[in-house]
Protein backbone atom coordinates (compact mmCIF):
# COMPACT_ATOMS: atom_id res chain seq x y z
CA UNK A 1 0.00 0.00 0.00
CA UNK A 2 2.96 2.34 1.20
CA UNK A 3 4.59 1.31 -2.28
CA UNK A 4 1.57 2.00 -4.73
CA UNK A 5 0.83 5.38 -2.57
CA UNK A 6 4.89 6.74 -3.42
CA UNK A 7 4.30 5.72 -6.80
CA UNK A 8 1.51 7.21 -7.79
CA UNK A 9 2.76 10.69 -5.50
CA UNK A 10 5.91 10.32 -7.83
CA UNK A 11 4.16 9.78 -11.28
CA UNK A 12 1.76 12.86 -10.54
CA UNK A 13 4.29 15.08 -9.16
CA UNK A 14 6.41 14.45 -12.08
CA UNK A 15 3.46 14.89 -14.85
CA UNK A 16 2.92 18.10 -12.89
CA UNK A 17 6.46 18.91 -13.50
CA UNK A 18 6.83 18.52 -17.37
CA UNK A 19 3.42 20.43 -18.15
CA UNK A 20 3.99 23.19 -15.77
CA UNK A 21 7.67 23.39 -18.03
CA UNK A 22 5.76 22.91 -21.28
CA UNK A 23 3.16 25.51 -20.10
CA UNK A 24 5.32 28.05 -19.68
CA UNK A 25 7.37 27.36 -22.67
CA UNK A 26 4.07 28.02 -24.63
CA UNK A 27 3.27 31.43 -22.45
CA UNK A 28 6.67 32.57 -23.26
CA UNK A 29 6.68 31.49 -27.10
CA UNK A 30 3.33 33.16 -27.62
CA UNK A 31 3.54 36.33 -25.34
CA UNK A 32 6.83 37.31 -27.87
CA UNK A 33 8.53 38.18 -24.14
CA UNK A 34 12.11 37.98 -26.20
CA UNK A 35 11.66 40.09 -29.00
CA UNK A 36 11.65 39.80 -32.40
CA UNK A 37 14.49 36.68 -31.49
CA UNK A 38 11.82 34.89 -29.94
CA UNK A 39 10.43 32.18 -32.09
CA UNK A 40 13.93 31.02 -32.83
CA UNK A 41 14.65 30.48 -29.19
CA UNK A 42 11.21 29.34 -28.22
CA UNK A 43 9.33 28.24 -31.39
CA UNK A 44 6.08 26.94 -30.18
CA UNK A 45 4.71 23.49 -28.90
CA UNK A 46 2.63 23.54 -32.19
CA UNK A 47 5.37 24.12 -34.49
CA UNK A 48 8.11 21.65 -32.68
CA UNK A 49 5.29 18.86 -33.10
CA UNK A 50 5.01 19.60 -36.92
CA UNK A 51 8.74 19.74 -37.01
CA UNK A 52 9.02 16.47 -35.34
CA UNK A 53 6.99 14.37 -37.93
CA UNK A 54 8.59 16.58 -40.90
CA UNK A 55 11.94 15.34 -40.16
CA UNK A 56 10.52 12.07 -40.36
CA UNK A 57 8.32 12.77 -42.78
CA UNK A 58 10.37 14.81 -45.53
CA UNK A 59 14.27 14.91 -43.02
CA UNK A 60 16.72 17.22 -44.76
CA UNK A 61 17.78 17.00 -48.80
CA UNK A 62 15.71 14.20 -49.09
CA UNK A 63 16.74 11.96 -46.54
CA UNK A 64 14.67 11.21 -43.32
CA UNK A 65 15.94 11.33 -40.12
CA UNK A 66 15.44 7.49 -39.65
CA UNK A 67 18.07 7.15 -41.93
CA UNK A 68 20.49 9.36 -39.91
CA UNK A 69 19.19 7.71 -36.68
CA UNK A 70 20.00 4.17 -38.02
CA UNK A 71 23.45 5.11 -39.22
CA UNK A 72 24.30 6.89 -35.59
CA UNK A 73 22.85 3.80 -33.65
CA UNK A 74 25.20 1.16 -35.89
CA UNK A 75 27.48 3.43 -35.16
CA UNK A 76 27.13 3.71 -31.79
CA UNK A 77 26.49 -0.09 -30.91
CA UNK A 78 29.34 -1.12 -33.22
CA UNK A 79 31.30 1.36 -30.66
CA UNK A 80 29.69 -0.04 -27.70
CA UNK A 81 30.42 -3.10 -28.39
CA UNK A 82 34.19 -2.91 -28.65
CA UNK A 83 34.05 -0.92 -25.79
CA UNK A 84 32.43 -3.17 -23.11
CA UNK A 85 34.22 -6.17 -24.31
CA UNK A 86 37.55 -4.31 -24.24
CA UNK A 87 36.76 -3.45 -20.78
CA UNK A 88 36.05 -7.13 -19.63
CA UNK A 89 39.33 -7.86 -21.31
CA UNK A 90 41.84 -5.50 -20.11
CA UNK A 91 39.91 -4.96 -16.38
CA UNK A 92 39.81 -8.98 -16.01
CA UNK A 93 43.99 -8.87 -17.13
CA UNK A 94 44.30 -6.56 -14.18
CA UNK A 95 42.88 -8.96 -11.89
CA UNK A 96 45.40 -11.54 -13.09
CA UNK A 97 48.85 -9.82 -13.24
CA UNK A 98 49.71 -7.25 -10.26
CA UNK A 99 51.91 -4.89 -12.59
CA UNK A 100 49.11 -4.97 -15.87
CA UNK A 101 46.90 -3.42 -13.34
CA UNK A 102 49.37 -0.42 -11.99
CA UNK A 103 49.97 -0.13 -15.56
CA UNK A 104 45.80 -0.70 -16.68
CA UNK A 105 44.90 1.88 -13.81
CA UNK A 106 47.21 4.73 -14.70
CA UNK A 107 45.96 4.47 -18.14
CA UNK A 108 42.13 4.58 -17.20
CA UNK A 109 43.11 7.35 -14.99
CA UNK A 110 44.79 9.65 -17.62
CA UNK A 111 42.36 8.91 -20.78
CA UNK A 112 39.48 9.04 -18.99
CA UNK A 113 40.03 12.79 -18.72
CA UNK A 114 40.43 13.16 -21.85
CA UNK A 115 37.35 14.72 -23.50
CA UNK A 116 37.12 12.78 -26.76
CA UNK A 117 36.54 15.86 -28.72
CA UNK A 118 39.70 16.81 -27.71
CA UNK A 119 41.32 13.55 -29.55
CA UNK A 120 39.47 14.36 -32.70
CA UNK A 121 41.93 16.27 -34.35
CA UNK A 122 44.44 13.41 -34.02
CA UNK A 123 41.89 10.35 -35.05
CA UNK A 124 41.00 12.48 -38.38
CA UNK A 125 44.45 12.06 -39.02
CA UNK A 126 45.15 8.48 -38.46
CA UNK A 127 41.48 7.26 -39.76
CA UNK A 128 40.70 10.54 -41.82
CA UNK A 129 37.39 11.52 -42.49
CA UNK A 130 35.28 8.17 -42.02
CA UNK A 131 33.12 6.15 -39.69
CA UNK A 132 36.00 4.67 -37.61
CA UNK A 133 36.39 8.38 -35.88
CA UNK A 134 32.97 7.90 -35.08
CA UNK A 135 33.17 4.11 -33.87
CA UNK A 136 37.13 5.42 -32.22
CA UNK A 137 35.24 8.08 -30.25
CA UNK A 138 32.59 6.15 -29.14
CA UNK A 139 34.96 3.40 -27.80
CA UNK A 140 37.00 5.99 -25.95
CA UNK A 141 33.28 7.19 -24.79
CA UNK A 142 33.08 3.94 -23.24
CA UNK A 143 36.34 2.07 -22.26
CA UNK A 144 37.63 4.47 -19.32
CA UNK A 145 34.50 4.70 -17.56
CA UNK A 146 33.43 1.33 -17.44
CA UNK A 147 36.81 0.28 -16.73
CA UNK A 148 37.29 2.10 -14.13
CA UNK A 149 34.08 0.96 -12.69
CA UNK A 150 34.99 -2.72 -13.06
CA UNK A 151 38.71 -2.24 -11.64
CA UNK A 152 36.72 -0.33 -8.58
CA UNK A 153 34.33 -3.27 -8.27
CA UNK A 154 36.90 -6.24 -8.24
CA UNK A 155 38.75 -3.77 -5.86
CA UNK A 156 35.88 -3.65 -3.80
CA UNK A 157 34.94 -8.17 -3.73
CA UNK A 158 34.44 -8.70 -0.42
CA UNK A 159 37.31 -11.17 0.75
CA UNK A 160 34.71 -13.82 1.93
CA UNK A 161 33.58 -14.38 -1.63
CA UNK A 162 37.00 -14.87 -2.92
CA UNK A 163 37.70 -17.16 -0.02
CA UNK A 164 34.64 -19.08 -0.58
CA UNK A 165 35.26 -19.38 -4.39
CA UNK A 166 39.01 -20.69 -3.65
CA UNK A 167 37.36 -23.49 -0.81
CA UNK A 168 35.50 -24.63 -3.55
CA UNK A 169 38.29 -25.12 -6.19
CA UNK A 170 37.96 -21.74 -8.24
CA UNK A 171 41.27 -19.99 -9.08
CA UNK A 172 42.55 -18.01 -11.69
CA UNK A 173 40.42 -17.08 -14.55
CA UNK A 174 37.48 -19.57 -12.55
CA UNK A 175 37.98 -16.87 -9.65
CA UNK A 176 37.57 -13.68 -12.20
CA UNK A 177 34.51 -15.62 -13.64
CA UNK A 178 32.83 -17.23 -10.81
CA UNK A 179 33.54 -14.79 -8.46
CA UNK A 180 34.90 -11.34 -9.58
CA UNK A 181 32.70 -10.74 -12.37
CA UNK A 182 29.18 -11.17 -10.72
CA UNK A 183 30.49 -9.69 -7.56
CA UNK A 184 30.93 -6.50 -9.45
CA UNK A 185 27.66 -6.80 -10.90
CA UNK A 186 26.46 -3.74 -9.25
CA UNK A 187 29.57 -1.34 -10.30
CA UNK A 188 29.45 -2.91 -14.19
CA UNK A 189 25.59 -1.75 -14.02
CA UNK A 190 26.69 1.76 -13.18
CA UNK A 191 29.67 2.05 -15.62
CA UNK A 192 27.29 0.83 -18.50
CA UNK A 193 24.81 3.59 -17.66
CA UNK A 194 27.80 6.13 -17.64
CA UNK A 195 29.32 4.71 -20.61
CA UNK A 196 26.33 4.65 -22.19
CA UNK A 197 25.34 8.61 -21.31
CA UNK A 198 28.81 9.44 -22.39
CA UNK A 199 28.68 7.60 -25.66
CA UNK A 200 25.94 8.90 -26.38
CA UNK A 201 26.76 12.21 -25.83
CA UNK A 202 30.08 11.81 -27.41
CA UNK A 203 28.85 10.32 -30.79
CA UNK A 204 26.58 13.66 -31.34
CA UNK A 205 29.33 15.89 -30.51
CA UNK A 206 31.56 14.18 -33.18
CA UNK A 207 29.22 14.24 -35.16
CA UNK A 208 28.61 17.61 -34.91
CA UNK A 209 31.79 18.46 -35.78
CA UNK A 210 32.11 16.73 -39.36
CA UNK A 211 29.41 14.98 -40.68
CA UNK A 212 30.18 11.88 -43.20
CA UNK A 213 28.81 12.23 -46.66
CA UNK A 214 28.45 7.91 -46.63
CA UNK A 215 26.61 7.73 -43.35
CA UNK A 216 25.11 11.19 -41.94
CA UNK A 217 24.05 10.90 -38.51
CA UNK A 218 22.21 12.95 -35.77
CA UNK A 219 24.39 15.00 -34.98
CA UNK A 220 25.13 16.36 -38.61
CA UNK A 221 21.12 16.54 -38.79
CA UNK A 222 20.82 18.56 -35.89
CA UNK A 223 24.31 20.82 -36.97
CA UNK A 224 21.92 21.09 -40.74
CA UNK A 225 19.04 22.19 -38.86
CA UNK A 226 21.13 25.11 -36.76
CA UNK A 227 23.45 26.04 -39.76
CA UNK A 228 19.77 26.88 -42.04
CA UNK A 229 17.82 28.40 -38.67
CA UNK A 230 15.45 25.84 -38.92
CA UNK A 231 15.05 25.96 -35.06
CA UNK A 232 12.05 24.25 -34.54
CA UNK A 233 13.78 21.42 -36.52
CA UNK A 234 16.62 21.24 -34.10
CA UNK A 235 14.54 21.23 -31.20
CA UNK A 236 12.69 18.72 -32.43
CA UNK A 237 15.98 17.03 -33.36
CA UNK A 238 16.90 17.49 -29.61
CA UNK A 239 13.67 15.62 -28.30
CA UNK A 240 14.54 12.50 -30.59
CA UNK A 241 17.99 11.95 -28.95
CA UNK A 242 16.37 12.59 -25.21
CA UNK A 243 13.99 9.89 -26.55
CA UNK A 244 16.18 7.17 -27.64
CA UNK A 245 18.21 7.72 -24.26
CA UNK A 246 14.68 7.48 -22.43
CA UNK A 247 14.53 3.97 -24.12
CA UNK A 248 17.68 2.72 -23.79
CA UNK A 249 17.85 3.97 -20.11
CA UNK A 250 14.40 2.22 -19.05
CA UNK A 251 13.63 -0.13 -21.92
CA UNK A 252 17.73 -1.38 -21.84
CA UNK A 253 19.28 -0.84 -18.89
CA UNK A 254 16.50 -0.57 -16.35
CA UNK A 255 15.62 -4.24 -17.37
CA UNK A 256 19.38 -5.19 -16.72
CA UNK A 257 19.64 -3.75 -13.46
CA UNK A 258 16.08 -5.30 -12.47
CA UNK A 259 17.51 -8.91 -13.27
CA UNK A 260 20.26 -8.94 -12.34
CA UNK A 261 21.55 -6.47 -9.04
CA UNK A 262 17.90 -6.19 -8.26
CA UNK A 263 17.04 -9.59 -7.92
CA UNK A 264 19.76 -10.41 -6.21
CA UNK A 265 19.88 -7.83 -3.76
CA UNK A 266 22.96 -6.14 -3.73
CA UNK A 267 21.63 -2.95 -4.47
CA UNK A 268 18.08 -1.21 -3.13
CA UNK B 1 50.00 -39.21 18.55
CA UNK B 2 48.51 -41.78 15.98
CA UNK B 3 49.70 -42.31 12.13
CA UNK B 4 46.81 -43.39 10.35
CA UNK B 5 44.92 -39.82 11.81
CA UNK B 6 42.44 -38.25 9.14
CA UNK B 7 43.77 -35.02 9.68
CA UNK B 8 47.65 -34.69 11.27
CA UNK B 9 49.02 -30.99 11.90
CA UNK B 10 52.83 -30.69 12.54
CA UNK B 11 54.75 -27.93 13.96
CA UNK B 12 52.71 -25.51 12.22
CA UNK B 13 53.84 -21.74 13.17
CA UNK B 14 52.07 -18.98 11.99
CA UNK B 15 53.58 -15.46 12.04
CA UNK B 16 51.61 -12.40 10.90
CA UNK B 17 55.11 -10.24 9.11
CA UNK B 18 53.76 -6.39 10.24
CA UNK B 19 55.99 -3.71 9.26
CA UNK B 20 58.12 -3.02 12.77
CA UNK B 21 56.77 -5.91 14.71
CA UNK B 22 56.38 -9.91 13.71
CA UNK B 23 53.36 -11.77 15.65
CA UNK B 24 53.65 -14.98 16.08
CA UNK B 25 50.03 -16.37 16.20
CA UNK B 26 50.96 -20.21 16.29
CA UNK B 27 53.51 -21.71 17.54
CA UNK B 28 54.84 -25.35 16.61
CA UNK B 29 51.43 -26.80 16.77
CA UNK B 30 50.91 -30.48 16.32
CA UNK B 31 47.52 -31.89 16.48
CA UNK B 32 46.33 -35.04 15.47
CA UNK B 33 41.85 -35.31 14.34
CA UNK B 34 40.51 -38.89 13.61
CA UNK B 35 37.94 -39.81 11.43
CA UNK B 36 34.12 -38.63 12.81
CA UNK B 37 35.33 -36.74 15.53
CA UNK B 38 33.68 -33.63 15.73
CA UNK B 39 36.41 -31.47 17.95
CA UNK B 40 35.44 -28.24 19.19
CA UNK B 41 37.93 -25.78 20.03
CA UNK B 42 37.77 -23.25 23.09
CA UNK B 43 39.99 -20.08 23.33
CA UNK B 44 40.56 -16.55 24.42
CA UNK B 45 40.40 -13.91 21.49
CA UNK B 46 43.50 -14.03 19.66
CA UNK B 47 45.31 -17.51 20.50
CA UNK B 48 45.26 -18.36 17.01
CA UNK B 49 42.05 -20.46 17.18
CA UNK B 50 40.81 -19.19 13.35
CA UNK B 51 44.24 -18.53 12.27
CA UNK B 52 44.84 -22.24 12.73
CA UNK B 53 41.35 -22.86 10.72
CA UNK B 54 42.43 -20.81 7.86
CA UNK B 55 45.70 -22.59 7.31
CA UNK B 56 43.98 -25.87 7.53
CA UNK B 57 41.60 -24.51 4.86
CA UNK B 58 44.65 -23.36 3.07
CA UNK B 59 44.06 -19.36 3.02
CA UNK B 60 47.00 -18.75 4.97
CA UNK B 61 51.45 -19.24 4.42
CA UNK B 62 52.55 -20.91 7.29
CA UNK B 63 55.58 -23.52 7.96
CA UNK B 64 55.14 -27.05 9.12
CA UNK B 65 52.30 -28.96 7.51
CA UNK B 66 48.90 -30.08 7.17
CA UNK B 67 48.27 -33.49 5.53
CA UNK B 68 44.99 -34.81 5.00
CA UNK B 69 44.96 -39.25 5.21
CA UNK B 70 48.82 -38.77 4.57
CA UNK B 71 49.34 -36.36 1.97
CA UNK B 72 50.23 -32.57 2.69
CA UNK B 73 47.32 -29.88 1.48
CA UNK B 74 48.78 -26.57 1.02
CA UNK B 75 45.98 -25.05 -1.36
CA UNK B 76 42.62 -24.75 -0.58
CA UNK B 77 40.50 -27.76 -1.53
CA UNK B 78 36.95 -28.81 -1.31
CA UNK B 79 38.25 -31.95 1.30
CA UNK B 80 38.46 -29.23 3.76
CA UNK B 81 35.07 -27.12 3.03
CA UNK B 82 34.76 -23.97 5.97
CA UNK B 83 31.64 -22.49 7.03
CA UNK B 84 32.62 -19.11 7.92
CA UNK B 85 31.00 -17.04 10.86
CA UNK B 86 29.74 -14.61 8.26
CA UNK B 87 26.29 -14.90 6.73
CA UNK B 88 27.48 -13.12 3.47
CA UNK B 89 29.41 -16.27 2.61
CA UNK B 90 26.40 -17.35 -0.02
CA UNK B 91 26.91 -15.56 -3.78
CA UNK B 92 23.97 -13.16 -4.07
CA UNK B 93 23.79 -13.81 -7.52
CA UNK B 94 22.79 -17.22 -6.92
CA UNK B 95 20.00 -18.81 -5.72
CA UNK B 96 19.81 -21.22 -2.80
CA UNK B 97 19.80 -24.29 -4.85
CA UNK B 98 22.90 -23.09 -7.15
CA UNK B 99 25.02 -21.84 -4.32
CA UNK B 100 24.71 -25.57 -3.33
CA UNK B 101 25.02 -26.85 -6.93
CA UNK B 102 27.73 -24.55 -8.20
CA UNK B 103 30.52 -26.26 -6.34
CA UNK B 104 29.29 -29.51 -6.94
CA UNK B 105 29.44 -29.02 -11.06
CA UNK B 106 32.63 -27.55 -10.51
CA UNK B 107 34.34 -30.60 -9.04
CA UNK B 108 32.17 -33.52 -10.21
CA UNK B 109 32.00 -34.86 -13.74
CA UNK B 110 27.82 -36.06 -12.92
CA UNK B 111 25.27 -34.58 -15.29
CA UNK B 112 23.31 -31.09 -14.58
CA UNK B 113 19.92 -33.37 -12.74
CA UNK B 114 22.46 -35.42 -10.82
CA UNK B 115 23.95 -32.62 -9.38
CA UNK B 116 20.67 -30.63 -8.93
CA UNK B 117 19.38 -33.83 -7.15
CA UNK B 118 22.59 -34.34 -4.80
CA UNK B 119 22.46 -30.69 -3.81
CA UNK B 120 18.20 -31.02 -3.02
CA UNK B 121 19.05 -34.04 -0.73
CA UNK B 122 22.05 -31.64 0.81
CA UNK B 123 19.23 -29.03 1.57
CA UNK B 124 16.85 -31.57 2.74
CA UNK B 125 19.26 -32.48 5.14
CA UNK B 126 19.04 -28.94 6.55
CA UNK B 127 15.48 -28.55 6.23
CA UNK B 128 15.71 -25.82 3.59
CA UNK B 129 14.29 -28.26 0.47
CA UNK B 130 11.73 -25.30 -0.06
CA UNK B 131 13.74 -22.55 -0.45
CA UNK B 132 15.87 -23.81 -3.33
CA UNK B 133 14.84 -21.45 -5.49
CA UNK B 134 15.25 -18.16 -3.30
CA UNK B 135 17.90 -15.90 -3.44
CA UNK B 136 20.38 -15.52 0.00
CA UNK B 137 18.93 -11.89 0.95
CA UNK B 138 15.53 -13.50 1.04
CA UNK B 139 16.71 -15.66 3.81
CA UNK B 140 17.34 -15.38 7.69
CA UNK B 141 20.99 -15.28 9.32
CA UNK B 142 20.20 -18.93 10.28
CA UNK B 143 19.11 -20.14 7.07
CA UNK B 144 21.96 -18.95 5.16
CA UNK B 145 24.68 -20.59 7.75
CA UNK B 146 22.34 -23.93 6.87
CA UNK B 147 22.89 -23.41 3.39
CA UNK B 148 26.60 -23.29 3.73
CA UNK B 149 26.52 -26.26 5.70
CA UNK B 150 23.83 -28.01 2.80
CA UNK B 151 27.18 -27.05 0.67
CA UNK B 152 29.92 -29.03 2.27
CA UNK B 153 27.62 -31.94 3.09
CA UNK B 154 26.36 -32.10 -0.98
CA UNK B 155 30.06 -32.20 -1.50
CA UNK B 156 30.93 -34.74 1.22
CA UNK B 157 33.86 -33.10 2.40
CA UNK B 158 35.16 -35.15 4.91
CA UNK B 159 36.52 -32.27 6.72
CA UNK B 160 34.15 -29.56 7.51
CA UNK B 161 35.91 -26.21 9.39
CA UNK B 162 33.83 -24.50 11.02
CA UNK B 163 34.57 -20.70 12.36
CA UNK B 164 32.26 -19.71 15.29
CA UNK B 165 29.31 -20.18 12.83
CA UNK B 166 26.60 -19.78 15.04
CA UNK B 167 28.38 -16.90 17.15
CA UNK B 168 25.79 -14.49 15.14
CA UNK B 169 22.29 -16.00 15.70
CA UNK B 170 19.97 -15.82 18.64
CA UNK B 171 19.66 -18.83 21.35
CA UNK B 172 17.04 -20.01 19.65
CA UNK B 173 18.06 -20.29 16.37
CA UNK B 174 21.33 -21.72 17.71
CA UNK B 175 20.51 -23.96 19.40
CA UNK B 176 18.64 -25.61 16.58
CA UNK B 177 21.19 -25.77 14.55
CA UNK B 178 22.97 -27.62 17.33
CA UNK B 179 20.83 -30.20 17.13
CA UNK B 180 21.03 -30.63 13.81
CA UNK B 181 25.33 -30.30 13.17
CA UNK B 182 25.07 -33.03 15.93
CA UNK B 183 22.09 -35.58 14.01
CA UNK B 184 24.08 -34.37 10.67
CA UNK B 185 28.03 -35.44 12.12
CA UNK B 186 26.26 -38.74 13.56
CA UNK B 187 24.76 -39.90 10.23
CA UNK B 188 26.90 -38.41 8.01
CA UNK B 189 30.24 -38.92 9.66
CA UNK B 190 32.15 -35.98 8.33
CA UNK B 191 35.39 -34.86 10.57
CA UNK B 192 34.14 -31.38 12.20
CA UNK B 193 36.25 -29.06 13.85
CA UNK B 194 34.12 -26.49 15.52
CA UNK B 195 35.90 -22.93 16.79
CA UNK B 196 33.48 -21.42 19.63
CA UNK B 197 34.04 -18.71 22.49
CA UNK B 198 31.50 -21.01 24.21
CA UNK B 199 32.05 -23.50 27.04
CA UNK B 200 28.44 -24.90 26.64
CA UNK B 201 28.13 -25.05 22.78
CA UNK B 202 31.68 -27.47 23.14
CA UNK B 203 29.90 -29.55 26.09
CA UNK B 204 26.94 -30.06 23.48
CA UNK B 205 28.47 -30.26 20.49
CA UNK B 206 32.21 -31.90 20.74
CA UNK B 207 33.27 -35.26 21.37
CA UNK B 208 36.35 -34.35 21.97
CA UNK B 209 37.25 -30.62 23.49
CA UNK B 210 40.40 -27.99 23.16
CA UNK B 211 41.27 -25.16 24.76
CA UNK B 212 43.57 -23.08 23.39
CA UNK B 213 46.14 -20.48 24.91
CA UNK B 214 48.15 -17.99 23.80
CA UNK B 215 50.11 -18.80 20.36
CA UNK B 216 47.68 -21.94 20.05
CA UNK B 217 49.22 -23.52 22.88
CA UNK B 218 47.06 -26.65 23.97
CA UNK B 219 46.11 -26.25 27.40
CA UNK B 220 43.27 -28.44 27.49
CA UNK B 221 42.61 -31.57 25.54
CA UNK B 222 40.12 -34.49 26.27
CA UNK B 223 37.37 -36.62 25.31
CA UNK B 224 33.69 -35.63 26.11
CA UNK B 225 32.76 -38.31 28.19
CA UNK B 226 28.85 -37.12 28.22
CA UNK B 227 26.03 -39.31 26.45
CA UNK B 228 24.43 -36.87 23.81
CA UNK B 229 21.98 -35.13 24.04
CA UNK B 230 23.89 -33.07 26.72
CA UNK B 231 22.17 -30.99 29.07
CA UNK B 232 23.48 -28.85 32.18
CA UNK B 233 21.62 -32.05 33.95
CA UNK B 234 23.99 -34.17 32.37
CA UNK B 235 26.56 -36.08 34.98
CA UNK B 236 29.82 -35.01 34.68
CA UNK B 237 28.44 -31.72 33.27
CA UNK B 238 29.53 -29.18 36.26
CA UNK B 239 33.05 -30.98 36.34
CA UNK B 240 33.56 -30.62 32.77
CA UNK B 241 32.57 -27.28 32.75
CA UNK B 242 33.91 -26.00 35.77
CA UNK B 243 37.97 -27.44 34.48
CA UNK B 244 36.95 -25.96 30.88
CA UNK B 245 36.72 -22.56 32.22
CA UNK B 246 39.52 -22.83 34.64
CA UNK B 247 41.87 -23.98 31.60
CA UNK B 248 40.69 -21.11 29.71
CA UNK B 249 40.94 -18.61 32.78
CA UNK B 250 44.26 -19.80 32.71
CA UNK B 251 44.98 -19.14 29.28
CA UNK B 252 43.54 -15.64 29.59
CA UNK B 253 45.40 -14.97 32.32
CA UNK B 254 48.68 -15.95 31.24
CA UNK B 255 48.15 -13.18 28.44
CA UNK B 256 48.22 -10.31 30.32
CA UNK B 257 51.48 -11.64 32.21
CA UNK B 258 53.08 -11.12 29.13
CA UNK B 259 51.68 -7.75 28.14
Amino acid sequence: MKDKKKKAVSVIARSIYVIALLVIWECVARSGILGPRSSLIFPSLEQIGEAFIKNFVKGYAGTSLWIYIANSMKLLLTGLFIGVVLAFILSGLSMVSYVFFKIYDLTVSVFDLLPGIALLPVVIIIFGVREEVIVFLVVHAVLWPMSRNMLDGFNATPRIYVEAGKNMGLKGAGLIFGVYLPAAASYIVSGLKSGWARAWRGLISAEMIFGIASSPGIGLFINQMRTNMNNAEMYATLLVIIIIGVIVQYGILRPIEINTVRKWGMTK
Amino acid sequence: MSKDALLQIRDLTKIYKDDNSDKTVLKSLDLDVEKSEFLCILGPSGCGKSTLLRCIAGFEDYSGTVSVDGSIRREPGIDRFMVFQDFNQLFPWKTVINNVAYPLGLNLKASKAEIKERAMEALKKVGLDNCGDQYPHQLSGGMKQRVAIAKALALRSPIILMDEPFAALDAMTRSGLQKEMISISESEKNTIIFITHNIQEALILGTRILVFGQQGHILFDGKNPMQRPVTPASEGYGALWEELHHALYEGSLKRSDTD
